[in-house]
């Protein structure tokens, strides 16, 4: 009985993303029929960009790093109730903050990597910080204040790699710092192909804090304020001291994935080869989409990272335009928290009810 | 080079036209108790079909109109989802600007074939509206005249929003919806109607702004065009506390900063330094209307908590 329940359970949570996803696939039909592609030989290119040899899975799973790490640190601020939407900012503080540590502090390359690893937390994290601070001494809503400092910090970190920190020895000059030390790269984890080690530390980061929210103290604290913070405080939990410890996390690891793209693919802080790709945005969309569950972030975060390279293969392979994915990705999410399978669910039940007391 | 002169206030006025329309916009939808975040999105949409209504009727009128309806649909898109399926109306809103983002570049395809910006000489932009007796006056006449008509109706826009929230009967219900929606809802009134009225409003007012950043000072289209306007009305909208007035005060503020960080790059001064200026000084301003955040949740806002 209890097993069954828990089944049920599984299956209502599946339904809901399942329907979005169908009803997305479906928009993306109609727009690829309007342009006179063939639908199903589309979404076949599609899969076969995303998934179709060794060296595009390991493409869609580099992609899918800094998505799932995004995902996973606006998975804790959603579960504490927080509506953070600073990620992008955090990211980049992150990401340049750890290619200026892995240039300039002194030691041997694992010494450089871990002090970029740690740059690059901390910078998002006390990024993330401040916003949170603000909203707790001063009421300054969180939601602004977090999209106001965006801006911010993509402004900074532009400058500091335009003026200072630039590296004016190339030809061409762009707005970039100077490449980091091989022994300080994030190991690939095949030979020849993108993916790399920050994608094993995203997945292990994916497990530890599924096991932190769902078995812990802590993260019950963290779980309760998002649930009821009346209820929370009530229940001798301290309100301010739990949003700040999960909104520095947050941030951290939004930090975090942006360190990786520097020490795993770029090996340098470029300006806009973070913001452009809307890492930011799409890591927003996996935790929604997985209802900020850590192991579903990382899956929905691998899912959208396919629709994403796979579109691209779709591109170089057909006439139809990239942007499919992002009209499929909107849908999606359009869908992802509507109501629509509850009725469905609802008139079953109540069928089953019917028939079980007849 | 003065730092400030008359044509320094002339781009102000002309930067906040279209955060000004968006803003009042999304106030309708926070009195009504939707936090719409897609506001970037219905600008977009507002944008592009006000492009496509020009290009094939070769008319400016109908160019805004289409614009409109453009962002009316989207935005009906939008209620459909946060009101008759309940989704989360914040969710719904990032959906929005992605999938209006992912339409327009895919209609620049799909109708221009071009990719990146559309433009076509034989198009025609916004007139610009010279009012007569005010035209004549030394300094005011060259601050108020010779805008496009857009920027005429968003300050308009705010006024009329402000004597129908507290002048009509019908404001003073939306007012109560957003205050109590199921005290609304026992009271009688239609708060879905009331809801779906705020939303195809906020798609009219979204459209034009979009009709403004299309057809107003050069006449294009290019992807993502908004670039964040629609978030910043959006702070313009939260910092104005959803009261009309206060949003044209807020977005004045905005257009200020916004112009005086253009005027400072003439001042040896790093462009990105002088591009946070509206960013810093709207947070700084958040700070002062501290102990009015409490009542703006009353209004409807929803907090970050």
């Amino acid at each position: 009985m209890n097993l069954q329940r828990k089944l049920q359970q599984l299956l209502r949570s599946l339904v809901q993303p399942l329907t979005a996803v169908l009803i997305g696939l479906l928009t993306g039909a109609v727009a690829i029929s309007i342009v006179g592609a063939s639908v199903l030989e589309t979404y076949k290119v599609m899969w076969d960009g995303a998934f179709g040899n060794f060296y595009f899975v390991t493409a869609t799973l580099a992609r899918a790093t800094p998505i799932i790490l995004i995902g996973l640190g606006l998975a804790i601020a959603f579960r504490a109730g927080v509506f953070n939407m600073g990620a992008e900012g955090q990211m980049v503080l992150g990401a340049v903050s750890a290619a200026l540590a892995a240039l300039y502090v002194p030691g041997s390359g694992i010494i450089k990597m871990l002090s970029a690893l740690v740059a690059g937390f901390l910078a998002g994290g006390l990024w993330s910080l401040l916003a949170g601070w603000m909203e707790t001494r001063f009421k300054v809503q969180l939601l602004i204040s977090t999209l106001l400092l965006n801006y911010v910090a993509v402004l900074f970190a532009g400058y500091l790699v335009s003026s200072p920190f630039q590296d004016k020895s190339g030809s061409a000059a762009l707005a970039q710092t100077h490449m980091i030390d091989q022994a300080a790269w994030l190991p690939k984890l095949f030979q020849g192909m993108s993916v790399h080690m920050g994608f094993v530390i995203a997945i292990v980061l994916a497990i530890i804090l599924y096991i932190i929210l769902r078995f812990t103290s802590a993260g019950y604290e963290v779980r309760m304020l998002g649930y009821n913070p009346f209820f929370a405080e009530y229940g001798g939990i301290n309100k301010i001291k739990v949003l700040l410890f999960s909104m520095f996390f947050s941030g951290g690891i939004a930090g975090l994935a942006g360190t990786v793209e520097v020490l795993g693919s770029q090996y340098r802080y470029v300006e806009g080869s973070l913001t452009v790709p809307g890492y930011a945005w799409t890591g927003l969309m996996a935790a929604l989409l997985a209802n900020s569950n850590p192991l579903g972030t990382a899956v929905a975060a691998i899912m959208l990272a396919a629709l994403q390279t796979g579109a691209m293969g779709m591109e170089r392979n057909t006439e139809v335009p990239l942007e499919i994915a992002s009209v499929i990705q909107g849908v999606l999410i359009l869908f992802v928290t509507a109501k629509i399978t509850m009725n469905w669910w609802k008139v079953k039940k109540k069928a089953g009810d019917i028939h079980g007391a007849a | 080079m003065e730092l400030l002169d008359l044509s320094f206030f002339t781009s102000a006025i002309r930067m906040i036209s279209p955060i000004l329309l968006a803003a009042l916009g999304g106030a309708l939808c926070a009195r009504v108790g939707i936090f719409n975040v897609g506001l970037e999105g219905l600008i977009l949409a507002g944008a592009f079909s006000a492009i496509v209504g020009n290009y094939y009727s070769g008319s400016v009128l109908v160019a805004v109109l289409v614009g409109a309806l453009g962002s009316v649909l989207v935005s009906l898109l939008f209620g459909l989802a946060a009101i008759r399926l309940k989704a989360n109306p914040i969710v719904a809103g990032i959906a929005i600007n992605f999938l209006v983002l992912g339409l327009t570049t895919f209609g620049l395809r799909a109708i221009f074939d071009v990719k990146g910006a559309f433009y076509d000489k034989n198009m025609e932009g916004l007139p610009k509206l010279d009012i007569p007796v005010i035209e004549g006056i030394p300094v005011v006449g060259k601050l108020l005249s010779g805008h496009s008509p857009l920027v005429y109706i968003a300050f308009l826009a705010g006024i009329l929003l402000y004597i129908f929230f507290y002048r009509t009967v019908t404001g003073f219900r939306v007012l109560a919806v957003g205050k109590n929606e199921a005290a609304a809802r026992s009271l009688g009134l239609k708060v879905t109607v009331l809801q779906y009225g705020a939303i195809v409003a906020c798609g009219i007012l979204c459209g034009l702004a979009g009709a403004q950043l299309s057809l107003g000072q050069v006449t294009m289209f290019t992807e993502g065009m908004t670039a964040g306007r629609g978030f910043i009305a959006l702070v313009a909208m939260m910092l104005g506390q959803s009261h009309p007035i206060g949003i044209v005060g807020s977005s004045l503020l905005f257009g200020l900063m916004d112009a005086l960080s253009i005027r400072l790059q003439g001042f040896s001064m790093p462009t990105q330094f002088t591009a946070m200026l509206p960013y810093i000084i709207t947070i700084i301003a958040m700070f002062f209307l501290k102990d009015r955040g409490a009542d703006s949740q009353l209004s409807g806002q929803q907090s970050s908590r």
